[in-house]
């Protein structure tokens, strides 16, 4: 592959800067895309739909809870 | 439309523009929107290299925004910040969820655009373009946050501090030592195409 990369300054941290700069070009989104995104998040409600996540959480902590003190009252009445 | 917010929509700017999203101003918004999405569209474009990818997950990012603009104002840092969190955050969970390996197969290619220039000149800025990208693709993902937000968006070592909770000494030695793995990963893949331009 002959091409840019041969140019000189590549094995220096300056060249390859230099290399950056020139390759790394901003690419346009597609406008439809940009326009489509834009009238849905102008017609979506600010609502934010939590996916259960928070109820998940204390369900774990409860069922943890209620594990932990089932085996300390085992544990208890065995030694009992 | 009211004309106190008719007068307010026009006069938006950057500052004003967040202050009335969060208040659910959705003119204001969709002023944020159209003033960020292009960096965020080709930030996303860059780390994951998809064009159909890349669409999805800015417009998740913008959702996850416009949800949660609320939680913005508490962090008080730039807009623009958030957001690149926001899309750094989805991007690391595209990976996780696709289970996609951080090395890029060399098969891997990007739809790179054309500039109207020849053919054989766009072939062969392509051609080093894309050698480039699986290089930086390579690299962990602060080291390709780092290199993509300093050269595609020209942001300085503090912007760039901002945008990745860091200080700007720390920004400073992560670029240095980004720019000596990406040279070193340019070696390795030169090695694997038969090159020997690096």
């Amino acid at each position: 592959m002959e091409h840019g990369m041969e140019q000189p300054g590549v094995h220096s941290l300056w060249g390859l800067e230099e290399r950056l700069s020139s390759l790394l070009e901003p690419v346009t989104p597609d406008p439809e895309f940009v326009e489509s995104l834009k009238m849905k998040l102008s017609h979506t409600p600010a609502v934010l739909i939590e996916t259960g996540r928070r109820k998940l959480g204390l369900l774990v902590v409860g069922i943890g809870l209620f594990a932990g003190a089932l085996t300390l009252w085992l544990l208890r009445r065995r030694s009992d | 439309m009211t004309k106190q917010k008719t007068l307010t929509v026009e006069s938006l700017t950057d500052d004003n523009a967040v202050r009335l999203a969060c208040t659910g101003n959705t003119e204001a918004f969709s002023y944020l929107y159209e003033q960020n999405v292009k960096r965020i569209y080709n930030y996303i474009y860059y780390r994951i290299g998809s064009g159909a990818d890349a669409e999805d997950l800015t417009a998740r990012v913008f959702h996850r925004a416009f949800a949660h603009i609320n939680k913005y104002v508490e962090k008080g840092v730039p807009f623009t910040a958030w957001l690149y969190r926001i899309a750094h955050n989805l991007t690391a969970n595209w990976y996780r969820d696709n289970n996609r390996r951080r090395e890029v197969s060399l098969d891997d290619h990007f739809d790179l655009p054309h500039h109207g220039e020849l053919p054989e000149r766009t072939m062969e800025q392509n051609q080093e373009k894309e050698l480039l990208l699986k290089a930086i693709r390579r690299l962990p993902a602060d080291r390709q946050e780092l290199i993509l937000l300093k050269f595609l968006e020209d942001l300085s070592n503090g912007q760039i501090a901002v945008i990745m909770g860091r200080t700007e000494g720390a920004i400073k030695s992560l670029y240095h030592r980004s720019l000596i793995s990406l040279r070193e990963e340019l070696k390795q893949i030169s090695g694997i195409d038969n090159t020997s331009n690096y």
